[in-house]
């Protein structure tokens, strides 16, 4: 048995530390003299630089140490994956690149042909995270209206005809939302191989939808138990509909040599932060069920970091240090190669890991805990049975 | 003004060389491993065109081929100079998204990017590419597409609600905003066409033709642009063929089939039909021939000195 590990470009730049909630990295926050890549040197000329040159010094990173690629979000304000991927394309060697992207925003025909020209650029290494939206304000920004469970079933569809064009020529499909007569990519994109296929959502649409299309299920990490519940549920699902469904997760790690200077990073980070981040970090009207659930763990409120423990290792406070989901693994090297095991026991089947900074932690997360993983006692006896 | 020349990268152009499916053995000992693929070529040839000085390079929608945004986007780090110009249809997806990626381009490249919204295609080649909107809605959905991209980069918030784009609260922040859009480039000589570029078009690229009637169609969009209170650059896609001897050049313009627009002479006949149609007005300059690693070499090397001469001393006589 191996596990896909992937590692994340930060497409949102970048801090230097967990302590400092600014984006030292990039040109996300107002320039200053520490910045990394910001296209400015210090007399405020064009140093040549771009933002794009960091992605790639962590994609190195990360494919020299074993990580077989690694997700690129989309947020609004994020660089975009399918300009980031092809810009690196070139200069990587195995670095798949995992492209979030939602479906509603590109014409399927359109996305199957980009993609097969991808695999082609890369030698197959296009993945792609389809995520169907969080709803409220953000998908207006977005310019699409559609409902919720609209959009799970445009994702059906979407994913339908984008398999259909690939299978060849001679395809025609007649949905709700698509329409394809006598179409169908060409011999020379059609013999590549279908980018494998990364789904999230926690809702009964996102699940049907995933059922019918998705290679990984990908969760945020979640109480363990409640996590091991929602991948039994989804692969129960799958399997109804004769199909078969991995699960992934996605999580931040902070390893450090030991548990006391893994939870003093975090409690560095803790007690930097302004009263106005936390306020941020209360998050936005959403639909979607994934984040409702995150929120119930109430990260903002927490007075002191340790209220924020929500298990061993399991700290329920990173969506107060950077944008995205609230749990993530703290420990020592080992610990935290132990709880990746226990996650695996309990029927994970590849992961999508970040720290921060993402070039450095690339290295130690790739260096230091990777190579520990299937030797906790746990996990011994678990493969045992 | 300056002139600016592009070499078109035709991606089915030359569909078999350095395609690893292609591949021939023989008695050589074959080291090529997978990883050199036609996208090499590419790069070869954005290469060419950046080191005999072209300004930049257009890669037109070839729907059976490599798509022309991703090409772009893997060859534009080696090529670090060159403007690009990658041409797709108005139907591949949502104007804010296109507007996102363009954006996310012009950030890794200094403001390198063009964009060419190609020409409705035909009734079943829409129908294969998944774009139902109706015939006589083509045109006004090339131009609500751009009215929202332009929207989303320009102002925040931004609101739009048209016939094919819907957008509430929209429009780009910091850093995403601080770039340039890209200039838009479109096409086509119809009399739509043409009112579309005087509302919306930085540049309109006509088709090569003869010079009397692209002279017509530079006078007629020029006159719909000022009515428009704009101005619009003009450019076109002009095929050519240039050998040292006329007589060569003959000869492989008939072993290759070149349309009957293209220009086939010496290098300096090449240079002064070029030089007639800068005369004309038009600016923007895709030249393009088959072969278009080697004929980039040829023409860098050989017209272009010639033709920026010959526009040089117009301008100066001006």
């Amino acid at each position: 048995m191996t596990i896909d590990f992937y590692w994340r470009l930060p497409s949102h730049g970048c801090h230097g530390s967990l302590r400092d909630t600014a984006y030292d990295r990039g040109d996300w926050s107002p320039a200053s003299p520490r910045n990394v890549a910001p296209g400015l040197d210090r007399n405020g000329e064009d140093d040549g630089f771009r933002y794009v040159d960091h992605l790639s010094a962590i994609a190195k990173a990360a494919e020299s140490v074993g990580f077989i690629g690694g997700l690129i979000p989309s947020f609004p304000n994020t660089d975009d994956p399918w300009v980031i991927s092809p810009l690196l394309a070139r200069e990587t060697k195995a670095f798949r690149f995992m492209i979030a992207f939602q479906p509603g925003f590109l014409n399927p025909v359109h996305a199957a042909r980009m993609s097969a020209s991808l695999q082609r650029a890369t030698g197959g290494r296009t993945v792609f995270n389809i995520i169907t939206g969080g709803g409220g304000p953000s998908q207006l920004w977005w310019g699409d209206s559609f409902s919720h469970d609209d959009r799970y079933g445009r994702t059906t569809e979407f994913l339908d005809v984008f398999k259909g064009v690939w299978g060849g020529e001679g395809f025609s499909y007649d949905g709700r939302f698509y329409q394809v007569r006598d179409g169908g990519l060409s011999p020379l994109l059609a013999r590549e191989e279908i980018p494998e296929i990364w789904f999230s959502g926690s809702s009964d649409a996102a699940l049907q939808s995933a059922a019918k299309h998705a290679d990984y299920y990908l969760s945020w990490l979640e109480p363990f138990d409640q996590l091991t519940d929602k991948f039994a549920r989804v692969k129960e699902r799958t399997a109804a509909l004769g199909g078969e469904q991995k699960c992934a997760v996605r999580v931040d790690l902070v390893a450090r040599p030991t548990e006391e200077e893994a939870w003093a990073e975090v409690r560095a980070g803790f007690e930097s932060l302004s009263p106005e981040r936390r306020q941020q970090a209360r998050g936005g009207p959403t639909d979607s069920i994934g984040a409702a659930r995150q929120q119930a763990l109430k990260p903002s409120e927490a007075t002191r970091y340790d209220e924020l423990i929500v298990a061993p290792n399991l700290w329920g406070g990173f969506s107060l240090l950077r944008g995205g989901p609230a749990l993530g693994i703290v420990g020592s090297y080992e610990q935290c190669a132990a709880r990746l095991d226990e996650l695996i026991a309990r029927g994970t089947d590849a992961f999508i890991l970040a720290g921060t900074p993402h070039l450095e932690e690339a290295y130690r997360v790739g260096e230091e805990v990777l190579p520990l993983l299937g030797r906790s006692e746990g996990f011994l006896l678990q493969a045992a049975e | 003004m300056t002139i600016q020349t592009y070499w078109q990268l035709d991606v089915a152009e030359d569909a078999a060389r350095s395609e690893s499916g292609a591949r021939r053995s023989g008695l050589f000992r074959d080291v090529r491993t997978p990883g050199l693929n036609r996208y090499d070529y590419y790069a070869q040839v954005a290469q060419a065109a950046a080191q005999t000085a072209f300004d930049g390079l257009f890669l037109p929608h070839r729907p059976q081929s490599d798509d022309s945004t991703i090409v772009t986007a893997a060859i534009a780090r080696e090529v670090p100079r060159l403007m690009l110009v990658p041409e797709f249809p108005a139907s591949a997806g949502s104007a804010v998204y296109a507007a996102k990626q363009a954006v996310s381009f012009q950030r890794q490249t200094r403001d390198r990017l063009g964009w060419a919204i190609a020409n409705p295609a035909d009734g079943a080649t829409r129908a294969r590419d998944g774009d139902h909107v109706p015939e006589e809605q083509l045109h006004a959905r090339t131009e609500e597409f751009l009215t929202v991209a332009r929207g989303v980069h320009a102002e925040r918030p931004f609101d739009f609600s048209g016939e094919h784009f819907e957008v509430q609260g929209g429009g780009f922040q910091a850093p995403l905003k601080r770039v340039a859009f890209p200039k838009v480039f479109l096409q086509g000589e119809s009399e739509e066409a043409l009112d579309l570029s005087a509302r919306t078009a930085d540049v309109h690229l006509f088709a090569a033709a003869p010079l009397p009637a692209l002279r017509n169609l530079v006078e007629t969009l020029d006159t719909l642009a000022a009515r428009a209170g704009r101005a619009v650059a003009f450019g076109v896609i002009q095929p050519v063929l240039a050998r040292d001897d006329a007589e060569d050049a003959r000869r492989d313009a008939s072993r290759v089939g070149l349309p009957d627009t293209a220009i086939v002479g010496t290098y300096a006949e090449v240079a002064q039909r070029l030089a007639d149609l800068a005369a004309l007005g038009l600016r923007h300059f895709v030249l393009a021939a088959p072969s278009s690693l080697e004929e980039a070499y040829r023409i860098g090397q050989h017209v272009l000195p010639r033709f920026r001469a010959l526009t040089e001393r117009v301008a100066a006589a001006a």
